[in-house]
């Protein structure tokens, strides 16, 4: 036993935990804590972000690539309540972060201190877990059950609160403490569903496959690769499943949900068995809940047991692992192929293709579209690059279009639609796999929301690449505004700064691109780069996603035009 | 028809507790009509806590495991105990 402080037993506690790097932001209640990082700065690196919401999404971008949780570090107070916003938003895509916050002395807990917040009570309801630590001999402990929490199960996101005097205080550190965890809610016996299952899939006409976000997270990738191939059914991601399964597999048809494909929205009425693998029936998902999948039984596996059941009532309700459950049900589907089935996607595709695809990605006049500038990307990285997509027109045309090579290669901000995310996820997602190509597809509304990160690259050297999709508009709300509101543009056009002048404040190199002919040459020059590199690509004002299914509409409703 | 509610939750006896089971009903606006809370098990550090709501009966289903979802929750139950919920 040794004597340490509570801020010395945090980063040995981390350094347990397989901590290498904490997005952080120092302040007065997180002191002693930061000066016991001082100590490790060779074992752990901490990046300094500019505003601590920029911390919990660059811990959700460096999990996303490392395959662990990240860790978010911020002081008491409004440090605390800047990570609110990412907080949410790694619990609506189930994605495991640590965040770490200071708090006042515990003799001074309650009497509105300054900086001081209740982090716990405003938390509560977005963590999986949350502690406050107010001894320091509890830290050991609370460190292991906060990763034990966030890491397993449905992954999600934590908080550990540590009064500042906890952080001083000196305790006996024992540094072969063991501790172990329940996992009350893991699933049992899950295979007695498998035959009825596999039964229910090789009778089928037209089954249908919806793949999510949990596909990835069990890194079920080769598993659902044999099942698709074995079984012969088309599969339909969620835009949290893409790049589970490569866009140029011939069983894959596209994406779901209000912008997903035409096909894949309007057949998910026709299909007579529906497997739904790692996804939750989200509303963007399922249009008008009524009319979803009206012909179809559906057979809903998710480690959760709380999603099932919970949107859709599912004919056979499956509480288990997605890797488990496909490497489980393997032996028991029959070779098949559904191909007279996979034709009536294909006619619908053909359909898109005519009415929205070509002309979007292939323009010949005009300014330069969303589309293309995301097609001459993908071509030019050959769909290895990871995307990191904010939230607006750019997201959907971005996941539409960029054609995925490689697993883990799509993050953006699904279920809580955060503007701002893309920016601090992607150098969050730089450090998580350096050797990847990390490229943020931005909204010139979205940029905005948290720029000031693009100092933080410009510290750390990260290579991070940066596109901005500039129509000057809050674009997805403008197209709103233009379909269901008659034209009525209320607060949407936005009058930009010079963001390359912005970008060479920041000794950031970069171009304004405004003509189709600029595009190509410019897009090699930013991959080029072995630092940091952005575009501002100058895209026509007013372009409309498509297809669409209109808010409170069936799936079957999807709009082309 | 809403249906009258007891639900019984044993969890850990710990600050909080409280404070998130009661955010799984707060974010469906559901009222608490009875609530108590009480250590059964000193040893292991147990409380159970008995609650009373007026519910439609497709939601109790998935509020129950809302609440089963709770890293500090034991086990929780519920049973029907009665019609005459207010509409």
């Amino acid at each position: 036993m040794e004597k340490i402080s509570g801020g010395h037993a945090l980063m040995r506690s981390l350094i347990r935990e397989g901590v290498d790097t904490i997005f952080g932001y120092p302040g007065g209640a997180i002191m002693p804590v930061y000066d016991a990082l001082y100590d490790y700065k060779d074992k752990i690196r901490h990046i300094l972000v500019r505003h601590e919401q920029g911390a919990a999404h660059a811990a959700e971008g460096y999990s996303r690539t490392r395959g662990k949780p990240g860790v978010a570090m911020a002081t008491s107070g409004p440090g605390a309540t800047n990570l609110v916003t990412g907080i949410a938003d790694a619990m609506c895509d189930s994605i495991p972060i640590v965040c770490i916050t200071g708090q006042v002395p515990k003799a001074i807990l309650g009497t509105d201190a300054f900086q001081e917040a209740p982090v716990i009570g405003i938390v509560t309801p977005i963590t999986k877990w949350c502690f406050q630590v107010t001894r320091a001999e509890e830290i050991p402990e609370a460190v292991a059950k906060a990763f034990h929490i966030a890491s397993t199960g449905r992954p999600g996101p934590v908080l550990i609160d540590i009064t500042k005097n906890a952080q001083i205080e000196l305790f006996d550190y024992d540094p072969q403490a063991k501790y172990s965890f329940s996992s009350r809610l893991a699933p049992k016996d899950f295979k007695k569903d498998l035959p009825r299952a596999a039964e229910l899939l090789n009778k089928a006409e037209r089954p249908y496959m919806l793949i999510g976000h949990g596909i990835a997270i069990s890194k079920a990738e080769g598993e659902l690769k044999k099942f698709m191939e074995k079984s012969g059914v088309p599969v339909a991601s969620t835009i949290l499943g893409l790049s589970c399964i490569s866009t140029d597999h011939p069983l894959y048809m596209g994406m779901l949900g209000m912008h997903g494909n035409y096909s894949t929205n309007k057949l998910t009425n026709r299909a007579d068995v529906i497997l739904a693998v790692g996804m939750r029936f989200d509303d963007r998902v399922t249009g008008k809940i009524s009319e979803y999948a009206k012909n179809a039984k559906i057979i809903h596996v998710d480690i959760d047991h709380a999603e099932l059941d919970k949107v859709i009532k599912a004919e056979i309700p499956i509480h288990a692992d997605a890797k488990e459950f496909l490497t489980g049900i393997l032996s028991l589907i029959k070779k098949r192929d559904h191909g007279t089935w996979i034709k009536e996607f294909k006619k619908l595709d053909e359909e898109e293709k005519k009415v929205v695809n070509d002309a979007e990605l292939y323009p010949k006049e005009g300014e330069i579209t969303m589309a293309e500038t995301i097609r001459v990307l993908s071509e030019k990285t050959k769909g290895k690059a990871v995307i990191v997509a904010d939230v607006g027109q750019h997201q959907m045309i971005a996941a539409r279009y960029y054609q995925f090579r490689a697993p883990d290669s799509y993050i953006t901000s699904g279920g809580l639609g955060t503007m701002g995310f893309a920016l601090p996820a992607a150098l969050g997602a730089k450090v998580g796999d350096p050797k990847r190509e990390v490229i943020a597809i931005i909204g010139d509304g979205s940029f905005q929301m948290t720029l000031q990160e693009l100092g933080t690259i410009r510290q750390e050297k990260l290579a991070v690449k940066i596109i901005i999709l500039n129509n000057r508009f809050l674009g997805m709300v403008r197209q709103w505004q233009e379909l269901f509101f008659e034209n009525r543009y209320s607060f949407v056009h936005m009058d930009n700064p010079d963001f390359n002048k912005i970008t060479d404040g920041y000794h950031i190199p970069n171009e304004l691109v405004e003509k189709r002919e600029e595009l190509s040459a410019a897009l090699n020059r930013l991959l080029k780069a072995k630092g940091s590199y952005l575009l501002d690509v100058r895209v026509k004002k007013e372009e409309n996603v498509f297809p669409m299914v209109p808010s409170g509409a069936s799936v079957d409703e999807v709009r082309i035009k | 028809m809403r249906m009258r509610y007891e639900i019984r939750i044993t969890s850990e006896n710990a600050p909080g507790t409280l404070y998130r089971i009661a955010g799984t009903m707060l974010r469906k606006k559901i009222n608490i009509e009875s609530l108590h809370v009480q250590e059964i098990d000193p040893v292991r550090h147990l409380s159970q806590f008995t609650i009373e709501i007026f519910l439609e009966p497709d939601l109790m289903e998935k509020l129950i495991k809302q609440i089963q979802r709770i890293v500090e929750v034991t086990e929780a139950k519920y049973l029907a105990i009665g019609e005459n919920g207010k509409a």
